[in-house]
């Protein structure tokens, strides 16, 4: 096993999901790691960024701090 | 003893903190240098208080600033990247009985040290008390401590009070029992001791003298406590007017109020003895609208988002509101809530997270130690677990031994190694993130730990993020520089080099350099050059040769062939 500290972590409820809203926050190419078809692992910045950005839309969705 | 009345007790008193609270919750307001926040907050905060203060007579908003101490020393509020945020603590706090609730908050004031009592009393001022309440040395402006130790000396001396006693009556039992607590006055014949240093009377341009003024300082700070500390903690009843004060029994209130929840989404509370517990947390799923005997609560998607962040679930609140409610939920509302709670669930984003990646077919539920799944509660995800960053140190705590912790808020090791031709060796146990991203874009995998340059990937990969951010990438994943091979590789294809010549070609070059600078000029000849290769050397277009043999013959200079050394001309 390994641990990694201070990444940014982004599950959907469906591959469909997520392909949606990595096109809408535009941070696709600066996705780290595939961890599966509904979980992509950012630095953390940009997993900011990407709440921050569904957030703007209107969208919430659920943070775990 | 008196018994609690309509406007006496903690009950009261709780419900100012909770309105504080609320403003805190609504506001989310950033906390200025002296670690307060500003002053529309104060001001919001104050319209909210069963009884606001008026700013105008000298002393500020002291109940918001006594609630926000409070708040803080029992840490229900905290300092969260520049603003102020209710804690898991406040949850915690609300969730236990009245009387638990009471004593929590008045021992977080018995020790609370941003707190200095004797800043709120009207009639005097105190050019010694620094700015962020810190006290200048050689001023007797009590320090924390001292001014802790006076509260529970006054706490100490109200079980000596027989019924309703006179304030004056008050302050000279504790002048007789706890004279030299707040400041002492025990007689070194020194200068010192005939002024109170920094502590002067409003508008006086001197130290108040120690003579005469005790009841007016420490008898001050003494009636400061019982207007609002003793009083809206329960200790004592209070006659602000008669100035008469009597210990304080307060049962167990009975709570009386209704919740309406009205179609636009809007929640009412209806009566004068909300129960906190329930209102808080009403509160921290909506958008609270503190005021005074009417609160108000907004069911609002993002409040509900973060309180499903918090670890609620949607059909929870549903039927906490639904519980709450005198009447049926609104239809609308109820699918409102359904729909914010299922979006919400949709997407989950973990913005500063520890994962715990297991490998193969490694279960990390039997691999992780006890501790480390019931401190951290980590999430499921596939085989993976996830939970917020916790404290590196406490994390290393917790870790089996030997196990590789990548932290990503540092630079992370280096773990690949160019190796012959286009490849390059990650060895999978020391591979993180940002290593495996380099390789996903930029190679196919050839063996366990092998990996190959891939002309396509590196030319796509160059597309999306631009040539030199791709090769930064790779360098800095890198234990060693990049071969000449992988480096003419990765630079051709990502398009950083251009194509390169390879055939026959006619070069012209001069022995000289002037002679090269004068044939340069001449725009007859520049039709018949395709580049320059330096000073004396000219790469001429096909089938050019001849022109200029012919052309420089006129100028009479002579060519050769094969050689540069001068010879017989062609």
């Amino acid at each position: 096993m390994k641990f990694h500290l201070h990444v940014g972590v982004i599950e959907t409820s469906d591959e469909a999901t997520l392909t949606e809203v990595l096109a809408i926050t535009k941070l696709e190419a600066r996705v780290l790691l595939k961890l599966a078809p509904n979980v992509v692992i950012m630095e953390r910045e940009d997993a900011q960024e990407a709440l921050e950005e569904l957030q703007r839309r209107g969208l919430h969705p659920k943070v775990s701090r | 003893m008196k018994l609690a009345g309509q406007s006496q007790g903690y009950r009261n008193g709780e419900l100012d903190l909770l309105s504080v609270l609320e403003v805190v919750i609504a506001q989310k307001p950033r906390v200025l240098k002296g670690g307060l926040p500003n002053l529309s907050f104060f001001k919001a905060a104050n319209e909210a208080l069963l009884e606001p203060d008026d700013a105008s007579e000298g002393v500020g908003f002291w109940q918001v600033e006594f609630w926000l101490a409070l708040a803080r020393g029992a840490g229900l509020l905290r300092n969260a990247d520049g603003k102020l945020e209710p804690t898991a603590a406040a949850d915690e706090f609300f969730a236990l009985g009245f009387e638990e609730r009471c004593k929590r908050l008045r021992d977080a004031w018995l020790d609370c040290s941003e707190l200095n009592e004797l800043a709120f009393v009207p009639e005097i001022e105190l050019p010694g008390l620094k700015r962020a309440r810190t006290v200048d040395a050689v001023s007797d402006v009590p320090q924390p401590s001292r001014v802790a130790a006076m509260r529970r000396a006054v706490v100490k001396l109200l079980v000596e009070l027989k019924g309703e006693t006179s304030l004056a009556a008050f302050v000279a039992l504790c002048e007789k029992s706890a004279r030299d607590v707040l400041v002492n006055h025990s007689d070194d014949a020194s200068w010192r001791h005939v002024f109170y240093r920094g502590i002067r009377e409003l508008g006086g341009s001197e130290d108040l003298e120690r003579a005469g003024n005790w009841s007016k300082v420490e008898g001050g700070f003494i009636r400061a406590l019982c207007e609002l500390p003793l009083l809206r903690l329960g200790y004592i009843a209070y006659d602000a007017k008669a100035r008469t004060l009597e210990p304080l029994e307060e049962p167990s209130p009975a709570f009386t109020a209704e919740v309406v929840v009205q179609p636009n989404h809007e929640v009412v509370m209806l009566g004068e003895w909300p129960d906190p517990a329930v209102v808080w947390r009403l509160a921290r799923f909506s958008e609270p609208t503190p005021a005074r005997r009417v609160r108000k609560y907004l069911l609002d998607k993002k409040r509900f988002a973060e309180a499903l962040g918090r670890g609620h679930g949607a059909e929870e609140l549903i039927e906490l509101l639904s519980k709450l409610s005198r009447t049926p939920l609104p239809q609308n509302v109820k699918y409102s809530l359904s729909d914010w709670g299922e979006h919400t669930e949709s997407i989950r984003i973990w913005p500063d997270a520890l994962l715990i990646e297991a490998e193969g077919v490694e279960d990390l539920e039997t691999a992780l130690a006890r501790p480390l799944l019931e401190k951290l509660a980590p999430a499921k995800i596939g085989a993976h677990r996830v939970c917020a960053a916790p404290d590196p140190a406490a994390l290393r705590a917790l870790m089996p031994p030997r196990r590789p912790l990548f932290d990503y808020s540092r630079a992370l090791p280096r773990v690949m190694r160019p190796a012959r031709g286009l490849t390059l060796d990650a060895p999978r146990e020391t591979l993180h993130f940002r290593a495996r991203q380099v390789l996903a874009l930029l190679t196919r995998q050839e063996g366990a730990d092998r990996f190959t340059l891939d002309a396509a990937q590196v030319a796509q990969a160059a597309r999306a993020l631009g040539a030199k951010e791709m090769r930064a990438r790779l360098e800095g994943a890198l234990a060693e520089e990049l071969s000449p091979q992988l480096s003419l590789a990765l630079r051709s294809w990502s398009g950083e080099f251009g194509s390169v010549f390879v055939g026959q070609a006619e070069l012209l070059v001069c022995d000289e350099t002037e002679q090269a600078m004068a044939l340069a000029l001449q725009p007859e000849f520049n039709t018949w050059v395709e580049k320059q290769l330096s000073t004396t050397a000219f790469l001429l277009r096909a089938g050019a040769g001849e022109k200029v043999r012919a052309f420089l013959k006129q100028l009479g200079a002579n060519t050769v062939r094969g050689s540069l050394k001068k010879g017989p001309s062609a």
